[in-house]
C-alpha cells in the first residue's frame, strides 16, 4: 500500500505530461506512431534503469553505465563484423556489460572502494576501451535484424508495438519479481536499508553486491545492443552522460539514493515521463533549454515531494 | 510557457505566406519544412539558420528549426528526426551528425512520405533528394595549398583533428593529408592523430598539450571552427602566436581578429548561408515537382589578411544574423 | 545438573596489536540459565561477544557448546549452531517488514521464491510466545516504536531456534514498561531451556533477571557466582576494582533566582507532531531539576522545544535578564547527534563557539588547543592531546567532551538528555559530581533520565512527564522509585 502511494505522484506527473501535450499538439502527439516513437526512445534508458534500480536499492550508485553502454554497442558491432549472428552479437554486448559490472562489483564488495569512485573509474576505463577498440572511429556493421527490435515501423511491430518495448516491459516485470519475491532481492533491499544488519544476519553482503553490479552491467550491455540497433553503428562516443538520465529515471520513480527504497515500476514511470516530456516539447516546438530546465526541476520536485511525504509519515 | 504563443505566431506567418501566394500542401496549409542542424551553439549553425530563413522567404514555405539537445549527439538528433516525422512535416533538410546512424530514421521519414535534403555533411544513403554542401575533401586540398604557400613548401606541420567520427572534418583532414603527401614533399607532418573533441574547451586543452609536446612547429592545419579557436587560444597563451603559420576553417569574429593581427594566416571559408538557403529552396522545388541535382557544391575560398576586404569574402564573414533571426 | 553445560569458555585470550583485550577468560552457563556478564566499558565484554558471534577468533583457549567444540567462522555458522545475538544498537533494516527482518539471511524458500506464508506464520508464533500479538508480521520496522523493535530482535532469535542468546545492554533504548515485557520474554525463553548471556550496566536488572554472574575487569574474569549470594557493593567493587565511596556524590549548591520559566508550553515534536502537550515549570540558577517519564512521553521533545530546535505550538518560554542566558543541549544520541566522532576533541569542544578563537577569520589553532586543555582539566577528561580523535575515547570521556562543549558555549542553562547513557559505573559518579559542580557554579540544570536512582540521587526537584504533560514538581526527597514509576505509567500520582 505504502509502495503504491509512493508511485502516485510520478504516475500523476506522467499522466499530466501526456494530457498536456495531447492538448498542445493534438495532431502529432497522441498518435500510435508517436507512441511507438517515444517507446523506442525509452528502451535504452529503461533497460539501464532496471539494472540501476538494483544498484540504488542496495544503497550504491553506478556512474559507468553510459560508458558501458557505449562499449557494449561497439562490442555488438564488432561481433557482427566478425560474422557472428545478431543473437550472438546481443549476447556479446550483454557479456561485455556484465564483465564491466562484475569488475565494479568486485572493486566495491571485495576491495571496499566507494561505489561512486569505483564506477567513476570504470566510466573512464570503459569509454577509453571503446575508443581503443574502434581506433576512435565509429564502426560500421553489416545489417541484421537487430535494428528491427527498436524500429517504429508497424511492419516490425509485435501486437502493434515495437519489439524493444515488449522486451523492456517483460524484463521490468521479471526483475520486479526478482526484487520482491526472491531471497536475492530481499538481501539487496536489506543491504540498502542497513548494511551492518544484513552482515550480522549472515547475508553474503560482498557476494550480493557483486551480483548487483554484474546484473546492472548486463542490463547496460543489453541497452548497448539496443543503442547499436538505433544507431546502426558501433559508436564509442555515444551515450555520454546517459547514466545521469538513468539515475534520474530511478529517482523520479521514487528511489532513494541512500538505499532501501525504490522499485521497477517507478523507474519505468520515470523513464517514460522524461521521454514523453522531451518528445512533447519537441512536437510543441519548445526550445531545448526549457527541456533541460524542466527535467532538472522535476527531479528536484520528485525528491522534495518524497521527503515531504516521509515527514508527514 | 512561450511555445503556444510561438506556434501561434508561426501559424499567422504561414497564413500570411499562404495568402501571398505561397506554396501549400494538399490540405491547403503552408508547406512546413524541418531544418535539423547538428547543433545550435556554434555560429556556423546560425549562418545555416539565417540561410534557411532566407530560403523560406524566397520559396514561400514555413520552416521548423530544431537541433539536438546536445551538439553532435547522434541519438539526440535521431530523436529530433523521429519527432519531426511524428509532427508530420512536409520535408526534412538535415545536416546529419553521422554518415550512417541517421540513415535508418531518414529512411523511415521517406517511408512516411517525407523527402529529405542533406546539407553540410555527407551521408551514405541513396534515398536523399540532394546533397548540398562544401566538398569537404576539396576544402582540405585548398587548405593544404594555402599552408604550403605560406611555408614556401617546406617545414614541420601539425594537424589537430576534430572529434572521432565527424564525417565532414574527416574528409577535410584526408584532403589535407593526401594533398601534402602528393604535392608538397617538403612538408613533414609530425602529428596528425590527435583529436580535440567536440567542445571548444576540449580542443583548447588538446591544443595546449600538442604545443607542449612539439617545441618546433612551422605550420598548423585545423579543419573546423572549434579546433581553430582552441588552437588560437593555446598559441596566444604559450606566446607562440604569430611564429607558427596557421590555416584554419570557418570565420567567427575571434578568428577574423586573429587573421587581422597576424596570429592566424588563412581561414578556409565555407558558405553555410548558401547551404541553408539552397537546402530549403531545393526542398521547396522538389515538393513542387522539379527534379533536383544529386550533388551541389557550395564551394570554399581561403581568406587571408590581404583579401579580407574583398566583396566576396565580406559577404561570407559579415553576416548580420539579425536580418533573419530576429 | 547433568552433562556438559550449554556454553563453556576456558582460558580465552585475545590481543589486538600490543593490547591484551582478553586474558584467560572463563565463562560457563547451563541450559535454562540467565547468566549476567558485567564489567565496565572496555573490560572486554564486546570482544567476548564478538567471539561468540564468530566475528573474532580467540588467540588461545577453547569454546564449547553442549560439549562440542565451537569455533564459528561467521554469523551464519553461529546461527546454524543455535547462537543468536541481540546488540545494544538495534540491528534492523528499517525499510523491511517485521517478517523480512526476522528471516533475513535464512529465508524460507519455495523453489526460487520467498515463502512469505511460512515467514508470516513463524513470526506470528514467535510473537505469541512473547505475548505480543500486536506486532504484525507485515508492518514496516520503520513504523514501530523502540520497544516493539527490540521484540523483533528477540523474535529473530526465537524463530532461529536459538539455544544460546546473547543480549548486549538490551534495555538501553527501552522505557520501563517495555523493559518489563522484555524480561517476561526472557523468562519464557528460560523456561524453554534457552540459555541467555545478559550483558548490562544496570545492577538492579542483573538482580532481577539473572541466576548467576561473571564479572570482567581489564580482560580478566575477576568474580563469578550466584547473584542471590552477593551484594551490589560486592559487584561494584569487583567491576571497578576499588571501593566506590559513593554512587551519587553530592556537591553542595544553592538555588538562586529563576532563570527559565515555561508556561503551558506545547510543541510540534514526536511521531504525531504534538509533543510536548503542556509543560509549566520554573527553573532557578544553581538548581538541578529532574524530569522522569517513559520513552515517548515527550521529554526529549520538551528539551528540543526549549532549546529552539523544534517549533513551539503554543505557550511560552521566558528567560530572565538582558541579554538572555544561553541554553545548551546535551543530546541523548551521542553518536548520531551529540558529537562528530571523527573530529578531534578540540574541534568538538569548540565547534559551537569558534568566534573568540579566530583572528581575521582564520582559526587560531593554538588558542583552540589552549581552550581545550583548560576544559579537559576542569572536567577531568582523560585525553592524550587536544587533537585526539573523539571516537577513540571511552563513553564516559566522550560524554564529558559533550559537556565541555556546553561550557565552552558559556551556556547558563544546561539541558541534559540522558547524560549517563552508555557510560560505565565509575564514570557515572564523575559525571554526577560534575553536574553538582556546575550547579554550585550557578548554572541551571534541566536533566532528563530514564534511570530513576540517578534522578533521585542527583536532582533537587523532580517532575514526571506523562503523555506530553508535565506533572507538579516536588523535592527529590518526597519521591521514591515506586511513586515516580506510578506517575510515569498512570499520570499524576495522587
Amino acid at each position: 500500500m505504502n509502495r503504491l502511494r509512493a508511485l502516485l505522484a510520478p504516475f500523476l506527473g506522467l499522466l499530466f505530461v501526456v494530457l498536456l501535450f495531447s492538448v498542445l499538439a493534438p495532431e502529432s502527439f497522441p498518435t500510435l506512431y508517436n507512441f511507438r516513437t517515444v517507446s523506442t526512445q525509452t528502451v535504452v534508458v529503461g533497460l539501464g534503469a532496471i539494472g540501476m534500480s538494483f544498484v540504488i536499492m542496495s544503497g550504491g550508485i553506478d556512474l559507468s553505465v553510459g560508458s558501458v553502454i557505449a562499449l557494449s554497442s561497439v562490442a555488438a558491432a564488432a561481433a557482427l563484423n566478425a560474422g557472428w549472428s545478431a543473437a550472438a552479437a546481443i549476447l556479446a554486448a550483454i557479456l561485455t556489460g556484465a564483465i564491466c559490472g562484475l569488475v565494479n562489483g568486485l572493486l566495491i564488495a571485495r576491495l571496499r572502494i566507494m561505489p561512486f569512485i569505483a564506477t567513476l573509474g570504470m566510466m573512464g576505463i570503459a569509454r577509453g576501451t571503446a575508443k581503443r577498440i574502434t581506433g576512435g572511429q565509429k564502426i560500421d556493421a553489416p545489417a541484421s535484424w537487430l535494428p528491427d527490435l527498436v524500429s517504429k515501423s508497424s511492419a516490425d511491430a509485435w501486437l502493434g508495438l515495437p519489439p524493444g518495448l515488449w522486451i523492456l516491459l517483460a524484463l521490468a516485470a521479471l526483475m520486479a519479481g526478482v526484487l520482491r519475491r526472491t531471497p536475492f532481492g530481499l538481501h539487496v533491499v536489506a543491504i540498502g536499508s542497513n548494511e551492518a544488519t544484513a552482515r550480522l544476519c549472515g547475508v553474503n553482503v560482498p557476494g550480493t553486491l557483486t551480483r548487483v553490479y554484474a546484473l546492472n552491467g548486463a542490463f547496460a550491455g543489453l541497452a548497448g545492443a539496443m543503442l547499436f540497433g538505433r544507431l546502426s553503428v558501433g559508436e564509442p562516443t555515444a551515450a555520454v552522460g546517459l547514466e545521469l538520465d538513468i539515475i534520474a529515471a530511478c529517482v523520479i520513480g521514487g528511489a532513494s539514493l541512500s538505499g532501501g527504497e525504490g522499485g521497477m515500476l517507478g523507474a519505468m514511470i520515470g523513464a517514460f515521463l522524461m521521454a514523453f516530456l522531451a518528445n512533447g516539447m519537441n512536437l510543441a516546438q519548445v526550445e531545448n533549454y526549457w527541456q533541460e530546465i524542466l527535467i532538472g526541476a522535476i527531479i528536484v520536485a520528485a525528491v522534495a515531494l518524497d521527503r515531504w511525504r516521509h515527514r508527514r509519515g | 510557457m512561450r511555445s503556444p504563443r510561438k506556434a501561434g505566431a508561426l501559424a499567422m506567418f504561414a497564413l500570411l505566406l499562404a495568402s501571398c501566394g505561397g506554396k501549400a500542401d494538399a490540405n491547403g496549409d503552408a508547406l512546413l519544412i524541418a531544418v535539423i542542424p547538428k547543433g545550435t551553439t556554434h555560429e556556423f549553425w546560425k549562418s545555416i539558420h539565417s540561410g534557411a530563413v532566407q530560403g523560406s522567404r524566397d520559396a514561400g514555405v514555413a520552416i521548423y528549426w530544431k537541433g539536438p539537445s546536445k551538439d553532435d549527439d547522434r541519438d539526440a538528433q535521431i530523436r529530433v528526426v523521429e519527432d519531426a516525422i511524428s509532427r508530420g512535416v512536409d520535408g526534412i533538410v538535415i545536416a546529419p551528425s553521422d554518415n550512417r546512424a541517421l540513415v535508418r530514421p531518414l529512411e523511415e521519414a521517406v517511408k512516411e512520405g517525407i523527402p529529405v535534403v542533406v546539407i553540410d555533411s555527407p551521408i551514405d544513403w541513396e534515398g536523399k533528394v540532394s546533397y548540398i554542401g562544401t566538398d569537404n575533401y576539396q576544402g582540405g586540398v585548398v587548405g593544404a595549398r594555402a599552408l604550403a604557400a605560406l611555408l614556401d613548401g617546406k617545414g614541420k606541420v601539425l594537424m589537430m583533428r576534430y572529434f572521432e567520427g565527424s564525417g565532414s572534418t574527416m574528409q577535410r583532414e584526408i584532403g589535407f593529408l593526401e594533398t601534402v603527401a602528393k604535392e608538397f614533399p617538403g612538408l613533414d607532418v609530425i602529428s596528425a592523430n590527435q583529436y580535440g573533441g567536440s567542445t571548444t574547451e576540449s580542443c583548447y586543452a588538446t591544443a595546449e598539450n600538442l604545443l607542449n609536446a612539439y617545441p618546433q612547429i612551422d605550420g598548423i592545419f585545423v579543419a573546423c571552427e572549434p579546433t581553430t579557436f582552441g588552437m588560437l587560444r593555446a598559441l596566444q597563451d604559450s606566446g607562440r602566436a604569430g611564429t607558427i603559420k596557421v590555416v584554419g576553417f570557418d570565420a567567427t569574429d575571434k578568428l577574423l581578429e586573429g587573421l587581422r593581427t597576424g596570429q592566424l594566416h588563412g581561414l578556409v571559408l565555407q558558405n553555410p548561408f548558401k547551404m541553408g538557403q539552397m537546402g530549403v529552396q531545393a526542398m521547396a522545388d522538389h515538393l513542387a515537382g522539379h527534379p533536383q541535382p544529386k550533388l551541389v557544391d557550395t564551394g570554399t575560398v581561403v581568406a587571408t589578411k590581404d583579401n579580407l576586404e574583398s566583396p566576396e569574402i565580406r559577404d561570407l564573414i559579415h553576416l548580420d544574423f539579425d536580418r533573419w533571426l530576429k | 545438573m547433568s552433562g556438559a553445560p550449554r556454553l563453556r569458555m576456558r582460558g580465552v585470550s585475545k590481543a589486538f596489536g600490543g593490547v591484551q583485550a582478553l586474558r584467560g577468560v572463563g565463562l560457563e552457563a547451563a541450559a535454562g540459565e540467565v547468566h549476567a556478564l558485567v564489567g565496565e566499558n572496555g573490560a572486554g565484554k564486546s570482544t567476548l561477544m564478538k567471539m561468540l558471534s564468530g566475528a573474532l577468533r580467540p588467540d588461545e583457549g577453547e569454546m564449547q557448546l553442549d560439549g562440542a567444540a565451537y569455533a564459528p567462522s561467521g554469523p551464519a555458522e553461529a546461527r546454524a549452531r543455535g547462537v543468536a545475538m541481540i546488540y545494544q544498537e538495534l540491528t534492523l533494516a528499517p525499510h523491511l517488514t517485521v517478517a523480512e527482518n526476522v528471516y533475513l539471511g535464512r529465508e524460507p524458500r519455495r523453489g526460487l521464491l520467498l515463502d512469505r506464508a511460512a515467514m508470516r506464520e513463524g513470526v506470528r508464533r514467535a510473537m505469541e510466545l512473547l505475548a505480543r500479538v500486536d506486532v504484525r508480521p507485515d508492518a514496516r520496522v520503520a513504523d514501530l516504536g523502540p520497544g516493539q523493535r527490540q521484540l523483533v530482535e528477540v523474535a529473530r532469535a526465537l524463530a532461529g531456534r536459538a539455544q544460546l542468546l546473547v543480549m548486549d545492554e538490551p534495555t538501553s533504548s527501552l522505557a520501563r514498561d517495555d523493559v518489563g515485557r522484555l524480561f517476561a520474554a526472557v523468562r519464557r525463553l528460560k523456561a524453554e531451556g534457552v540459555t541467555v548471556v545478559y550483558i548490562s550496566h544496570f545492577l538492579e536488572e542483573v538482580r532481577e533477571i539473572a541466576d548467576r554472574y561473571t564479572v570482567l575487569r581489564d580482560g580478566e574474569t575477576v568474580a563469578r557466582g550466584e547473584v542471590s549470594a552477593c551484594s551490589d557493593a560486592d559487584l561494584i567493587r569487583a567491576m571497578v576494582g576499588r571501593e566506590l565511596e559513593e554512587a551519587y556524590p553530592r556537591v553542595p549548591h544553592r538555588a538562586g533566582d529563576p532563570i527559565l520559566e515555561l508556561q503551558e508550553l506545547a510543541g510540534r515534536g514526536g511521531l504525531r507532531g504534538d509533543l510536548p502537550r503542556s509543560v509549566s515549570l520554573s527553573l532557578r540558577r544553581g538548581e538541578i531539576f529532574g524530569i522522569a517519564g517513559l520513552v515517548g512521553a515527550g521529554r526529549t521533545e520538551l528539551l528540543r522545544a526549549v532549546r529552539g530546535l523544534d517549533p513551539i505550538r503554543s505557550g511560552s518560554v521566558r528567560l530572565c535578564c538582558v541579554p538572555p542566558p544561553l541554553l545548551g543541549l546535551l543530546s541523548e544520541d551521542r553518536k548520531q547527534e551529540g558529537l562528530a566522532l571523527s573530529l578531534s576533541v578540540a574541534d568538538n569542544i569548540t565547534l559551537s563557539r569558534l568566534g573568540p578563537l579566530t583572528r581575521w577569520g582564520w582559526l587560531d589553532r593554538r588558542a583552540q588547543t589552549a581552550a581545550t586543555v583548560q576544559r579537559a582539566q576542569e572536567l577531568g577528561i582523560k585525553i592524550t592531546s587536544a587533537q585526539q580523535t573523539t571516537g577513540a575515547l571511552s563513553g564516559g570521556n566522550q560524554q564529558k567532551v559533550a559537556l565541555a562543549r556546553l561550557l565552552h558555549e558559556e551556556a547558563e542553562v544546561l539541558l541534559l538528555d540522558e547524560p549517563t547513557r552508555g557510560v560505565d559505573v565509575g564514570s557515572k559518579a564523575e559525571i554526577y559530581r560534575l553536574i553538582g559542580t556546575l550547579a554550585a557554579a550557578g548554572k541551571a540544570v534541566l536533566m532528563v533520565s530514564s534511570y530513576l536512582p540517578e534522578l533521585l540521587g542527583v536532582c533537587d526537584r523532580i517532575a514526571v512527564m506523562h503523555r506530553g504533560v508535565l506533572g507538579a514538581a516536588r523535592n527529590a526527597s518526597e519521591w521514591s522509585e515506586e511513586s515516580l514509576l506510578k506517575a510515569a505509567t498512570r499520570g499524576e500520582a495522587a
